[in-house]
């Protein structure tokens, strides 16, 4: 696995997100890479974020194909408050209750396969 | 070799099948291109170039080799144009490059496929559609395909704009309104109302099952010629005064906006070099894999300001009897989409329309037409501005 994967798994793992952040153009980048996309260069350092965010979309899933899932779940947008967008589920929120806009806080759980796993749930 | 105008001389396009009947996508291509250099009064030995897009079972590997071998064609130029849904739309923009750089006198577009029902329900078979980011930092969390990536996007333009579902459903009414007229067309026996749309299941809210498209099995071709050649030219031929793209992000966590689509910059390209605007448009063929496509569509090429498209599309009507006809044979939604990339058959209708030759589905003027592919995720988007001489 590249050392950028592993990186983010271990930090995951450890219970943390730990997110890069280029320090050329002093922006975060989600999801890991090797090279920053917006400026081209490798000076990527590792930062923790906060875990605020809100939800910028999100989808009820009604009908699944993937046996692992349990319909209706939330599949949803979230703007971290580093600037940027990352897809997560929502747990934790009636489905009534999820809306666009709506404060949401990272989780990091375990699911069948034991791997990490960052989602969020509602502030 | 000549340098001229490009321009379509020819179209076809199979009846959409639910069921191959064993059939496979060479045998589906090779009969779309044995009607097309009918339709434009051509024989084989006159195609000297080959655009096809993606195989949907078969290897991608050297694939305009394959279908050039089964064919057995010898083009001087050949390729495979894979943008997802803009494949179709963005083959006729490179045909006509290759016509107009006097490489080719004749470049045949082909497009087509069997569904596999199969193709997005297993695990292992959406991994081989996803990328590898995706596939990391998406399939964790249970997406369903496109499905949920659209169904994001009409949220979004619920919450921002007040969209509502009633609205986004008129589109798939209007739409099956066309179908009725369309002998091909796979759904072409009943008439929806807004209350069908919205009774019928939910999958990923706030998306109803007669809101997605209805993959199939099926094929469409076109031919793309120079028009200063020596030719009989059996149907009136259409030009294509513009066209442009846009592109920016693959899957839809990472595009720069959710509800504001690449399709705004590849339409006002279109236009720029047709030297046309939106209100010269007599007809449009909006790739509409859901019905938020269309309207975000609607939108983005300037029918509409940003944000009233649920709104205009109420107000509008989108039939072939319409102000503004839209996807006159149905669109995907009711005709059905040939394998991956449907959107041959978007190009093949305005075709038609331009030609006068749609039948009881003509609609009254039909001087310009706009014709949009879109990829992905509201991804990569190919407009064409086609015309008539």
């Amino acid at each position: 696995m590249s050392g950028y994967k592993q990186i983010f798994k271990d930090k995951l793992q450890s219970g943390q997100m730990w997110l890069q952040y280029c320090l050329d153009c002093q922006r975060f980048v989600y999801y890991p890479r090797e090279r920053c996309p917006y400026c081209w260069q490798d000076r990527l350092d590792w930062q923790p974020v906060s875990g605020l965010g809100t939800v910028h979309s999100y989808t009820i899933v009604r009908v699944s194909a993937l046996p692992e899932f349990h319909p209706p779940y939330i599949y949803a947008l979230v703007d971290l408050t580093e600037g940027v967008r990352m897809a997560a589920n929502i747990e934790e929120c009636s489905l009534d209750r999820i809306q666009v806009g709506m404060p949401v806080h990272l989780k990091i759980i375990n699911r069948e396969d034991n791997a990490a796993l960052p989602i969020f749930i509602p502030v | 070799m000549t340098r001229g105008e490009a321009v379509i001389s020819g179209i076809s396009e199979l009846v959409p099948a639910l069921d191959a009947g064993g059939r496979g996508t060479l045998d589906l291509l090779a009969e779309a291109a044995a009607l097309v250099i009918q339709d434009a009064g051509l024989t084989k030995s006159d195609i000297d170039g080959l655009l096809v897009t993606p195989p949907s079972e078969d290897s991608y590997f050297l694939w305009p080799s394959q279908v050039a071998e089964y064919l057995q064609l010898d083009p001087v130029f050949m390729n495979m144009v894979e943008l997802g849904g803009a494949s179709a739309a963005a083959s006729v923009a490179r045909a006509k490059l290759i016509v107009e750089a006097g490489l080719c006198r004749h470049c045949l577009c082909l497009s087509g496929g069997v569904w596999d029902s199969q193709v997005f329900n297993t695990r292992a078979n959406k991994m081989a559609v996803m990328s590898q980011a995706e596939i990391d930092y998406e399939l964790p969390y249970g997406p369903m395909g496109f499905n949920s990536g659209y169904a994001l996007i009409a949220r979004r333009h619920m919450a921002e704009y007040g969209t509502t579902p009633q609205q986004l459903a008129k589109i798939a009414v209007d739409q099956r309104t066309n179908a009725l007229a369309n002998p091909l067309a796979l759904f072409n026996q009943q008439a929806l109302t807004v209350d069908d749309v919205l009774a019928s299941r939910v999958i990923v809210d706030p998306l109803h099952l007669l809101e997605i498209v209805r993959p199939c099995s099926g094929a469409a071709a076109v031919v793309v010629s120079c028009a200063d050649l020596d030719c009989a030219w059996p149907h009136p031929p259409i030009p294509i005064p513009g066209f442009g793209e846009a592109y920016t992000h693959n899957s839809i966590p990472y595009a720069p906006h959710l509800t504001h689509s690449p399709i705004r910059m590849a339409a006002q390209r279109a236009y720029q070099m047709a030297g046309c605007n939106p209100g010269d448009i007599d007809l449009v063929s909006l790739y509409d894999c859901y019905t938020i496509t269309v309207l975000i569509s609607l939108e983005d090429a300037g029918f509409c300001p940003k944000g009233e498209g649920g709104r205009f599309v109420a107000d509008t009507d989108l039939t072939y009897k319409g102000d503004l006809p839209c996807n006159t044979h149905g669109g995907q939604l009711s005709c059905g989409q040939a394998s991956f990339a449907g959107g041959m058959s978007h190009v093949v209708e305005a075709v038609r329309q331009l030609r006068g030759e749609a039948g009881s589905r003509q609609v009254r003027k039909n001087r310009l037409a706009l014709v949009n592919g879109n990829g992905g995720v509201m991804s990569t988007q190919s407009c064409l501005v086609l015309g008539r001489k």
